[in-house]
């Protein structure tokens, strides 16, 4: 690996907060693992997500509605 | 109690509660299990979370607390057998590309866990070193020199060039 095939990825990376004294090749050689670390974790995040955290989070917000539903019908009787 | 809001604004940062569980442990059966143990928590917690502030830090503080405490060393045991996400989530892309990543995800294993979550907090998740601070549980300095001990790390695993120039070989250079 060299920083030739890393510094492919186009997206920007987060700004270096490295020392001014740092050489032109460090500050490429961070910004080069920003755009790899972006790339990286956009496909992470595009990744197709499972059915079963949709289906989790109904279910606790039906439940909620049903718990209050309840409540309200044990309020009247 | 939970509102109807609440469960939408869950939803929309399970993406990146998920991306953030996969870098942490490095298996995508574990994350997917730490991302639903996480929001069962937040669901049932919600009370504590404080409106204005980020609810993607809250989240992330919940989950890397129950990985540190249930998680880590299941994810060391599984984690060569649950085949890593570089082969589970390929890239598109051409060929060149789709091996840079997987040399750099290579890489990115191979950090100690709190340098890699720091670098994934502050570099992809969009958090701030303050936020992460929080998520960390550790002080705005430690945030500072795990993140640049990753890079360093990084820079050496991927056998960057970072050869420093003499400072009057620069001077020479920029009134060239």
């Amino acid at each position: 690996m060299n920083a030739a095939r890393v510094t492919k990825f186009e997206k920007p990376g987060p700004a270096p907060d490295l020392p001014a004294e740092a050489g032109t090749e460090a500050v490429q050689a961070i910004q080069a693992i920003g755009r790899a670390l972006e790339a990286h974790y956009a496909d992470l995040v595009q990744a197709p997500l499972p059915d079963k955290f949709l289906q989790l989070l109904t279910r606790l917000d039906d439940d909620k509605s049903g718990s209050k539903a309840q409540g309200k019908r044990d309020a009247l009787d | 109690m939970p509102s109807t809001s609440f469960k939408d604004e869950l939803l929309s940062e399970t993406r990146n509660l998920r991306a953030f569980a996969i870098s942490l442990s490095g298996s995508v059966s574990l994350a997917d299990d730490l991302v639903q143990e996480s929001l069962l928590r937040a669901w049932s917690n919600s009370e504590k979370f404080q409106p204005g502030t980020s609810l993607r830090a809250w989240l992330f503080t919940i989950l890397r607390n129950i990985y540190y405490s249930n998680y880590r060393k299941r994810s060391r045991e599984v984690q060569d057998s649950d085949g890593l996400y570089a082969r589970r989530l390929t890239v598109p892309g051409d060929q060149e590309s789709h091996l840079d990543l997987e040399d750099f995800r290579n890489a990115l294993t191979k950090l100690p866990a709190e340098q890699r979550e720091v670098l994934t907090l502050i570099g992809a998740s969009g958090l701030s070193y303050e936020e992460a601070a929080v998520v960390c549980q550790v002080g705005i300095g430690t945030i500072k020199s795990r993140l640049s001990r990753a890079r360093a790390k990084l820079v050496e695993l991927l056998e960057l060039d970072v050869a420093p120039q003499p400072p009057a070989e620069r001077k020479v250079r920029r009134a060239g």
